[in-house]
């Protein structure tokens, strides 16, 4: 028992400059905490609904004069109608009073109605331009990135913002309003003990800016530390199949629980810290009540003329009013800072460079030949360490081309950066004698169909999975597609042949009907350039070979990038390009490679071998 | 609700403690005017410095014991709530973990997560909240009835009657929102499974310049989450002018009747303020009470939804009397075995039946969609036959104890999924135990050491979440070497081999010739079916045929037909005539 009495003093304190070194992690820009900032865009997105936002205004502004003239009302009511037993007056006051509060109730309503719709909105805005934005960023950026911990963002963090715009508002403008309102009545009373009330304002100041030093980097610690956990789960949940086959939940729950542990410990301090400022608020609030009285007290027994009993005891009640609204207040900015630690992880999101940013001058291209020209193309994913080295050659319109070489030769890097993907660090990438950094990626890519290696899929129907090729094709145009891609006849098995929704884990398809879904889709695409990126790895052989002829006739009056291992899927190919260690050793046709009887001969002679062994 | 409670029960005493130390503070605030009213009767009124000074100093020193209590409340609470979040993030994902893949079906992955950081947030901040104000505010209700009852009975009826039909009206309120919030959530899922799809699949969006698209279905997907959450604040936010309109109503009834009584000589006029004052505290309560209202709706929505994961039936168990079966030579049969997937109606497996012998080394060979990868996953249990049995080491699979039996299998799925984290932890995936040199040659067997020496930081080097600065080749030989540490007695080989090149893959198979493991592969490639004891065929779930190469090239057409494929007829002709 004892134990459970002292534990909350147990947790572990890390200091702030530990925090903050933590929280602006590795892909974050190094910047200081800025929350005016964060709260100055936060203001951008909710001022898009200026008209609204008025109304809410003028809606604090009627019910808090409602709320104000009821009571007042009310007392003259008791005075002048009761006391006196003037039943006709206290008839009409009951009339009078009867329409404050509807008034009342309604502004009221309408203030919370509008600013639902307001904050909504803001939030909405801010979730799509994120999203947008992510559309934007370059696969670098995804790369390096847990998705989990990207989700975290666009839920999580984004609740936050919501959760306190929602209230925020409109408390904080009424807060203003009562403050502004019980301040000159206290003056009119007394300046001296006014003066006294507001002494509370500078120890609020600096109890305040004391917490929220502290509060500002605790949340966002708090919400990193929640994206954390959220991208384990996700990472862990699409890796089930793994974590199942080796019997390793223990070890991944022990992970988590490390994780769990430390979004414990973040939010126990966040949520500690932030605690106190109503606690500091009644604390002022409540000492300033006493100083009041005791000030005041004083003042009459010293035969003050301006402060009687009277005034004591209408001050105090006034100060309680004063401090209350400066007391939501602080509450308010307590919630206000888990928002701004929110937003803040939004923003910073949106401020990675967008892809086509740099790039100002880059063009539409029309029309395409697609003649393809890499010069002395290098490349590194991290500094130091190419992956691609002086690479040059040239591919003629509708050429097909085929990269060969063992893994990690730098093969699926060539169609990364054909792609721009990623862009060369050295050299330069021409697509009919033009630099493809002049191009725009979207026009770039739009002449250009992908059969990637990870055959991906949507969560929805078949044939939304192929009209990702393109959107326009008709149903008809779709199902031929299919039957190109030898795809059709599975389908048709299917229960809803096409019509038939795909689960968002390919649960009940196979890797290689994935990749016959990924080829229909390119063919429907219907591009000028043709990449093929290991295509057919998953698909057995007889149904390759019959899809080869559709790929054949796919191929004709295109340039085609096709990645394959088993070398007599790429012996027609116009030109073979043989990587090693990221550098080109070899390129010609099949014939002229052999005889050249370097690194593809011998390739090609281990397969073959390989047959003459059967 | 019923399975969210008990989370709470280890923390009674902190919980006992936060209370305490709440009504602490309260008590200081209800103390504070009885104070004063000594400072003016007893002190100013009686011209008693000393009087005023006592109790000056009394009112001080309460402010500070009300500071120091609710500085300490927030410990306490914090610690509840953050400890109460921390238990059931754990339960949820103990229960996730234990999960058959059929159970995966009913939560998706997106929703799982939203279920264990946003819903556990929200339960987490209630709690958080109830510790610290929200007793305040029914206290005040309750007492305020109390005091103006004792102050005038007859008067005091008006809030008796007004204030149930409102608690009434509140808990409908709440029944009806916690439903709303519910889809609030579920729609937080929806816009989360369209972010993962997108991260998941953006290259692909970027290959085929699908951004807009992608924009336009997740702005749908947002509208809809923002049309639900207005909907269901909605709801809420109307409490706040219904209670206002009641309450003050009562103001006015009361006024009525306080005049007449008043008249009748039945109540003073004081006792008329008393209760209008008392009225006034109320519905000042009472507004704090549609902030509890929202967040203990949105709590019973997101407790609901944690109790769904929490109660889940996981339908793949040990059974009852499962032994800790040592695998100890291997041999797999698999006896009349069908199976389809959970929810749907066509069998995937037919009838399969086969046996393995103990370090044999056996290919599945068969087309795209053929049932291979579903076959291979039987085998440790991630899911179960409806038909028929396997047998490993002649016993029943499903005796073996589910980890015993995973632990001695070594399995290489066709997406070599990594994880985040470094070279050498992910093949220590495979053996958690396992040394640096086991897990060296590990790496070498499977053909990844030398590339592994030419990364920067060699066996420490960090990959990224799906180890994307790896190719896919290199990529399928690490989770090879995984598969390999743990020096199974069973290793299953879903394609694995089918990004290396024959150089590579040749050298592997190879190396994997002195293991003594039973090895079975799913393959595309004759070279590979060549390097095996035995050969599987299957055809639309159905085993076609099976044997060594050589007797498949005599018995089977279809077998004849792959292999013409990829080594073409001339080589085929001059094989056979060699024969």
């Amino acid at each position: 028992m004892f134990k459970e009495v002292i534990k909350p003093f147990q947790y572990k304190r890390r200091s702030l400059e530990e925090i903050e070194q933590s929280n602006t992690g590795k892909h974050d820009k190094k910047k200081a905490q800025d929350p005016v900032g964060t709260l100055k865009k936060i203001w951008f997105y909710l001022a898009m609904n200026k008209v609204k936002l008025s109304l809410v205004i003028l809606m604090v502004l009627i019910s808090s004069a409602m709320a104000l003239l009821g009571p007042f009302l009310v007392g003259m009511g008791i005075d002048d109608f009761i006391v006196t037993q003037d039943t006709d007056g206290l008839i009409q006051l009951l009339w009078i009073l009867g329409i404050i509060y509807i008034i009342h109730s309604l502004s009221s309503w309408f203030q919370a109605v509008w600013m639902i719709r307001i904050a909504q909105n803001t939030v909405f805005t801010m979730r799509t331009r994120l999203f947008n934005h992510l559309q934007k960023l370059p696969i670098p950026f995804f790369d390096k990135r847990q998705h989990g911990e990207l989700m975290s963002r666009v839920t999580n963090d984004m609740e936050n913002v919501s959760s306190t715009l929602n209230s925020s508002v409109i408390q904080i403008v009424s807060s203003l309003l009562t403050l502004i309102g019980t301040a000159s009545v206290m003056l009119y009373l007394s300046p001296l003990l006014t003066l006294i009330a507001m002494l509370v304002i500078p120890a609020m100041y600096f109890g305040l800016k004391w917490i929220t030093k502290r509060t500002g980097r605790l949340f966002k610690e708090q919400q990193r530390n929640l994206g954390e956990i959220n991208g384990y789960i996700q990472e862990t949940l699409s890796g089930q199949r793994i974590i199942k086959t080796f019997s390793q939940e223990k070890k991944v729950i022990g992970q988590f629980e490390e994780r769990n542990n430390r979004l414990r410990l973040a939010g126990f301090w966040a949520q500690t810290f932030s605690g106190f400022i109503p606690k500091l608020m009644n604390f002022l609030n409540n000492l300033s009540f006493a100083v009041i009285a005791l000030v005041g007290a004083v003042l009459v027994l010293n035969g003050s003329e301006t402060v009687t009993i009277g005034v004591i005891v209408i001050f105090v009640e006034y100060s309680r009013q004063f401090t209350r609204p400066l007391n939501d207040l602080a509450n308010q900015f307590n919630t206000l800072l888990s928002a701004i630690a929110g937003a803040e992880r939004v923003f910073d999101i949106m401020q990675e460079e967008e892809e086509e940013i740099d790039e100002a001058e880059a063009v539409e291209v029309e029309d395409l030949d697609g003649e393809v020209e890499f010069s002395r193309v290098s490349f590194a994913y991290e500094k130091d360490e190419e992956t691609i080295t002086d690479v040059s050659f040239t591919v003629l319109p509708g050429h097909t081309a085929a990269f060969v070489g063992p893994t990690g030769a730098g093969k699926t890097t060539m169609i990364n950066l054909l792609s721009r993907f990623y862009d060369v660090t050295d050299g330069v990438i021409r697509m009919d004698g033009r630099d493809i950094q002049t191009i725009k990626r979207s026009s770039l890519r739009s002449h250009m169909a992908f059969v990637l290696q990870d055959s991906f899929l949507f969560e929805g129907t078949v044939r939304e999975n192929i009209r990702y090729g393109s959107l326009t094709a008709t149903d008809e145009e779709v199902e031929k597609a299919a039957e190109l891609a030898n795809a059709a006849s599975f389908i048709r098995k299917m229960p809803d042949q096409f019509d038939t929704v795909l689960q968002a884990d390919g649960q009940g398809i196979s890797q290689g009907q994935r990749q016959l879904l990924s080829i229909a889709r390119a063919i429907l695409a219907d591009p000028k350039i043709l990449v093929l990126d290991e295509a057919t790895s998953s698909i057995d052989t007889i149904t390759e070979i019959k899809i080869q002829e559709a790929l054949q006739r796919l191929m004709e009056g295109r340039t085609s990038f096709v990645i394959a291992h088993r070398l007599n899927t790429i012996q027609n190919a116009d030109q073979i390009f043989v990587l090693n260690n990221g550098q080109l050793i070899e390129s010609g046709n099949h014939e002229a490679l052999i005889k050249q009887k370097g690194f593809y001969a011998d390739l090609h002679n281990s397969q073959l071998r390989e047959k003459l062994v059967l | 609700m019923k399975r969210i409670f008990p989370f709470l029960t280890p923390y009674r005493i902190a919980i006992t403690i936060a209370l305490a130390l709440m009504l602490m503070e309260l008590a200081v605030e209800l103390v504070q005017p009885l104070l004063i009213a000594k400072i003016i009767d007893d002190g100013i009124l009686q011209q008693d410095l000393s009087v005023v000074m006592l109790w000056g100093g009394v009112l001080i020193g309460c402010s500070f014991v009300a500071f120091f209590a609710g500085v300490t409340n927030s410990f306490y609470s914090s610690h509840v709530s953050q400890s109460f979040g921390f238990d059931i993030r754990k339960s949820l994902y103990d229960k996730v973990q234990a999960f058959s893949f059929t159970n995966f079906t009913k939560f998706p992955t997106s929703s799982l997560i939203t279920r264990l950081t946003n819903d556990v947030t929200m339960l987490q901040n209630t709690v958080f909240m109830s510790l610290r104000i929200m007793m305040r505010a029914p206290l005040l209700v309750i007492g305020s009835v109390i005091l103006a009852f004792i102050v005038h009975p007859g008067l005091a009826l008006v809030l008796v009657i007004s204030v149930p039909v409102l608690l009434f009206f509140l808990i409908f309120i709440m029944s009806k929102a916690g439903n709303l919030f519910k889809q609030v959530q579920e729609r937080v899922d929806h816009v989360n499974n369209v972010m993962q799809e997108n991260l998941v699949g953006i290259r692909l969006i970027k290959a085929f310049l699908r951004a807009r698209h992608e924009m336009n279905r997740f702005k749908k997907s947002s509208e809809v989450l923002m049309d639900k959450t207005v909907k269901a604040l909605r709801l809420i936010e109307v409490t706040m002018p219904i209670i206002l309109l009641l309450m003050n109503a009562s103001i006015l009834v009361i006024l009525w009747m306080g005049s007449v009584e008043v008249a009748a000589n039945q109540a003073s006029v004081g006792d008329v303020v008393a209760i209008v004052n008392y009225a006034t505290r109320m519905t000042g309560a009472l507004s704090i009470v549609t902030m509890i209202i929202m967040v203990f709706s949105r709590a019973k929505a997101s407790g609901s939804r944690i109790s769904d994961v929490l109660e889940t039936d996981i339908d793949l168990v040990d059974r009852e009397a499962s032994e800790n079966f040592m695998i100890n030579h291997g041999a797999i049969s698999f006896d009349n075995v069908s199976f389809r997937y959970p929810g749907t109606n066509t069998n995937v497996l037919r009838n399969l039946s086969f046996s393995i012998k103990a370090g044999e080394r056996v290919s599945i060979l068969g087309a795209t969609g053929s049932g291979k990868s579903t076959l291979f996953q039987l085998i440790p249990r991630l899911y179960d036959v409806d038909e028929g049995e396997i047998r490993i080491d002649h016993q029943d699979i499903s005796s073996f104890k589910l980890e015993h039996l995973r632990q001695q299998i070594g399995f290489v799925p066709q997406e070599a999924m990594l994880f985040t984290g470094s070279v050498r932890e992910n093949i220590a995936w495979g053996d958690l135990n396992a040394s640096f040199e086991e897990i060296k040659a590990a790496a070498e067997r499977a053909q990844i050491h030398d590339t592994i020496m030419k990364l920067p930081k060699k066996y420490d080097t960090l990959l990224g979440q799906k180890g994307v600065n790896l190719s896919g080749g290199q990529k399928q030989r690490l989770s090879i070497a995984r598969a390999l540490v743990r020096k199974p007695a069973i290793l299953l080989m879903d394609d694995s081999t089918s990004a290396l090149d024959m150089k590579t893959e040749a050298k592997l198979l190879e190396a994997l010739n002195d293991l003594s493991c039973t090895t079975v592969m799913i393959t595309q490639k004759i070279s590979t079916t060549m390097a095996s004891d035995h050969i599987l065929l299957l055809d639309e779930g159905e085993l076609l045929a099976q044997g060594s190469h050589q007797e498949l090239l005599k018995t089977s057409p279809l077998y004849l037909k792959i292999v013409e494929s990829q080594i073409g007829k001339e080589a085929l002709t001059l094989v056979q005539r060699g024969n």
